[in-house]
């Protein structure tokens, strides 16, 4: 196989591992920091890479994407703060497990749980993209309308035993995403005439404020620090009987991931909380999960793991980025002159070799980098705790301003930290809103595209055949949901009775 | 992060300059000029700035940086610009976005506190459709538009590619579904699936299907021809009178010096005939439209015009 002698070549004729192992680290530290999304990781290393040769450019584009989409999960698990949007699943038994003291063994959980997200995603991208880029191309409006509402269900069983104030909040995070620019007629929404609004308010700046600002919050107005629990300052990677319970969340997360990954618009956020559900549901542990297990830091984090590969298999097979991340990528790929397309195989196939070795030295890079960032991180969450949350939130608001330098996002992250510290105080949960935001937007601009085309008639759900799968799969979701909830109302009635 | 980009751009605009230097570059009054994109770094204006940014020190005595200031849909760029000094020293890319942008929202600035400068470029603007569907000619959409309902894609709700869609539709008297996306991609999806039977969209988006036989022009918005495909027919020709043209230039802050506007208007032809620059920009298929200051205000004005009609008549604006 010469195409094999090749990539072997490419490890020390060329600096790629280098490079590799560079991108990495910087997309590790830029996904950790919360506010500074995988895309904004990235773009700030794009005019670094002018003077790169086109396969060490892309490379270490990709490789900083792999180390974001993984970095997101350690303020996620730690602080409770997820630093890219994909991670917000990640916070619910992440950050429990922390506050049992488990933190190095949650952290090396979200690490083994990436790494074989990603080296899963790599295989499929190196050789199934063909057959998977059709799936792409399979996906009209109202398949994405279909897959909206699938991802809506998941709110069903993240309302923490509420249902009507898990439904309030991710009315509340809808709200939020209808602001903006009307995704099919272009009137401004809820915009009062503010040109900052234009296009909408930013997912991350609503998940910063939700989640840190508001966790400061609280701790601030809490008397003492005698519930923290010192953290061991090693990372644990999973034993063997850990990685054999990890390996039905896992399958869950890259399998999810993978299709995910492959619909251009859908993303790693769907993705991880639709892993979270399923991984849930098909436990032999359901009860643990948003108590601390194991398998609901492992399922989302291997679905986000794996959409970093198989994101690039739009982008590669027809130069249509699935999100904001691989957009930032094409751009690396254009200010090199390559345009990715059906082509790109035969005219540039180095580059495409390139970024596969590249991604592959990324992904088992990973488990290296993390081990050496973990033991900082943890030294840093067991300062003292007034120090660690003004410098938590001194990172936080300096890290918004500088992307922009809008005092507009400081204040829409502040606003949000009060949203957040209502909703802690009236016991509304925080993921339903996330999902709203991020669901919002795809739910309704595919479901009016899908009326424009067929002048209003409803029917035209029935008909595509995908999303009517997805309809009817979302509603035996709910089905399931209700009567888990149900039973399980029940069944504490009935042990209340039995002890009068 | 600006810092990073400055002296990158400088070290490539160094390399450019000792590479390449023809004749003596004309003085300018400043060492150092920042352009000004709304673009984030990677996306259509910001390649366009750097490219610029590349070839123009041979033609004028200076070192170029880009500076990307995205948010509010470029109002804050131009409201940055606005308010510098104007010397020459800070100028901003425009693209159809900055007056959009000024109509839709009451900005703090508005394409009204720029001066345009010049313009260097037109984009061209194409009706496409898949290479394996039944559209062969703008002829044959239109005939299948008149007896079934028939939908045609507009990369985004509120821009040029929307108006060309819907003046399209109502001169050649059908009834088609106008459909915006966000972004040409995921427009590109519909048409290739056959959602859609057209898109209109910029030749960047589609040059990759394009080169792989994947998708069909079917026809050009452009009031002329586009140079590299002169096969392909204006809808004027065909009879349709649309036409539409998405301008790329550079405006200043109001005030500039005459001596710096002289500069321009005599560095942008020569670089547009620079052989360097001519490739890059012809195979993104870029159109070479200089425009002196003269006239680059009254074209703004004229394009501002049209595209408030536009959003009138779209319920967008009242």
């Amino acid at each position: 196989m010469p195409s094999l002698l090749d990539a072997f070549a490419l490890l020390y004729t060329t600096p790629i591992i280098p490079i590799a192992l560079l991108g990495l680290t910087w997309g590790v530290i830029g996904g950790a920091l919360p506010g500074i999304s995988a895309s904004i990781t990235m773009a700030l290393l794009l005019p670094l890479t002018y003077s790169l040769d086109p396969t060490s450019a892309i490379v270490l584009l990709a490789s900083t994407y792999i180390g974001a989409e993984y970095g997101g999960s350690i303020p996620a698990i730690l602080i409770r703060t997820p630093g890219t949007n994909s991670a917000a699943a990640t916070v619910v038994d992440g950050y429990e497990m922390t506050r049992q003291g488990k933190a190095g063994e949650a952290l090396g959980i979200s690490l083994w749980s990436g790494t074989v997200g990603g080296l899963f995603g790599l295989v499929m991208l190196v050789l199934l993209t063909e057959p998977l880029s059709r799936l792409a191309l399979a996906f009209t409006p109202m398949s994405y309308f279909g897959l909206g509402i699938l991802g809506l269900t998941v709110i069903a069983s993240m309302t923490a035993g509420s249902p009507l104030k898990g439904l309030a909040a991710a009315i509340i995070g809808m709200m939020v995403a209808t602001v903006g620019t009307d995704p099919i007629s272009g009137v401004t929404r809820l915009t009062f005439g503010s040109a900052d609004l234009l296009s909408g308010i930013e997912p991350i700046l609503v998940m910063v404020g939700l989640f840190a600002v508001s966790e400061l919050m609280v701790q601030s107005g809490s008397v003492a620090a005698a519930d923290m629990v010192v953290q061991s300052v090693r990372i644990r990677l999973p034993g063997l009987a850990m990685m054999k319970r990890l390996l039905r969340p896992q399958a869950i997360g890259s399998g999810i991931g993978t299709v995910e990954g492959v619909i251009p618009g859908a993303g790693g956020t769907i993705a991880a909380f639709l892993s979270y559900n399923e991984a849930k549901r098909w436990s032999k542990h359901p009860e643990e999960f948003g108590k601390g297990s194991p398998e609901g830091v492992a399922a989302p984090e291997t679905a986000n793991n794996t959409v970093a590969s198989t994101a690039l298999i739009p982008l590669l097979s027809f130069g249509i980025p699935g999100s904001n991340s691989a957009a930032v990528l094409l751009g690396g790929f254009l200010l090199h002159g390559l345009v990715p397309g059906p082509n790109l195989f035969m005219e540039n196939a180095a580059v495409v070799q390139g970024l596969y070795v590249g991604s592959f030295i990324a992904t088992i890079g990973q488990l290296l980098v993390g081990f050496m960032i973990m033991p900082v991180c943890l030294w840093l969450v067991n300062r003292p705790r007034p120090y660690l949350a003004a410098f938590i939130l001194a990172l936080v608001l300096s890290g918004v301003y500088s992307l922009n330098s809008s005092l507009f996002d400081l204040g829409v992250v502040l606003v949000a930290g009060l949203v957040g510290y209502a909703m802690r105080i009236f016991g509304f949960p925080f993921l339903p809103a996330v999902l709203g935001v991020v669901l919002c937007p795809l739910v309704e601009s595919s479901y009016r595209r899908a009326l424009v085309l067929s002048a209003g008639d409803h029917s035209i759900f029935i008909e595509d055949r995908i999303c009517f799968g997805l309809l009817v799969a979302a509603a035996l979701f709910l089905a399931f949901s209700i009567v888990r909830e149900v039973r399980s109302v029940a069944s504490a009635t009935e042990a209340g009775q039995g002890t009068p | 992060m600006c810092d990073f980009i400055k002296s990158a751009v400088r070290f490539v605009a160094l390399l450019a300059m000792t590479a390449g230097a023809v004749a003596a570059p004309a003085k300018y009054p400043h060492k150092v000029v920042t352009l000004v994109t709304h673009s984030s770094p990677g996306a259509g204006g910001d390649v366009f700035l750097r490219e610029m940014a590349r070839v123009l020190p041979r033609y004028i005595d200076a070192t170029f940086v880009v500076k990307n200031i995205p948010g509010g849909s470029g109002a804050r760029a131009i409201a940055f610009v606005a308010t510098s000094k104007p010397d020459g020293q800070t100028l901003y890319g425009t693209t159809p976005t900055y007056v959009y942008t000024s109509l839709m929202s009451s900005p703090p600035k508005t394409y009204k506190d720029l001066d345009p400068l010049v313009n260097v470029f037109m984009d061209p603007e194409v009706a496409y459709t898949r290479a394996d569907g039944p559209f062969k000619t703008v002829k044959d959409l239109i005939d299948h538009a008149k007896t079934k309902r028939s939908g045609w894609g507009a990369a985004n709700p509120a821009s040029l590619e929307r108006q060309a869609a819907e003046q399209f539709k109502a001169a050649a008297k059908v009834n088609a579904a106008v459909v915006s996306h966000e972004g040409g991609g995921e427009m590109m999806i519909n048409v290739l699936n056959g959602t859609l039977d057209m898109g209109v969209g910029e030749y960047q988006e589609l040059r990759a299907q394009l080169a792989a036989g994947k998708v069909r022009v079917l026809a050009t918005f452009n009031p002329e021809r586009i140079p590299k495909f002169p096969e392909v027919p204006t809808l004027k020709e065909l009879g349709y009178n649309v036409s539409l043209e998405k301008f790329r230039g550079i405006a200043a802050p109001k005030g500039l010096p005459l001596d710096v506007i002289k500069i321009w208007e005599t560095a942008i032809p020569l670089a547009l005939a620079d052989p360097d620059f001519k490739k890059i920009y012809d195979a993104e298929a870029l159109i070479p439209a200089f425009i002196p200051h003269s006239q680059y205000g009254a074209f703004t004005e004229r394009f501002a015009q049209n595209a408030a009609a536009f959003l009138k008549s779209s319920g967008v604006i009242k």
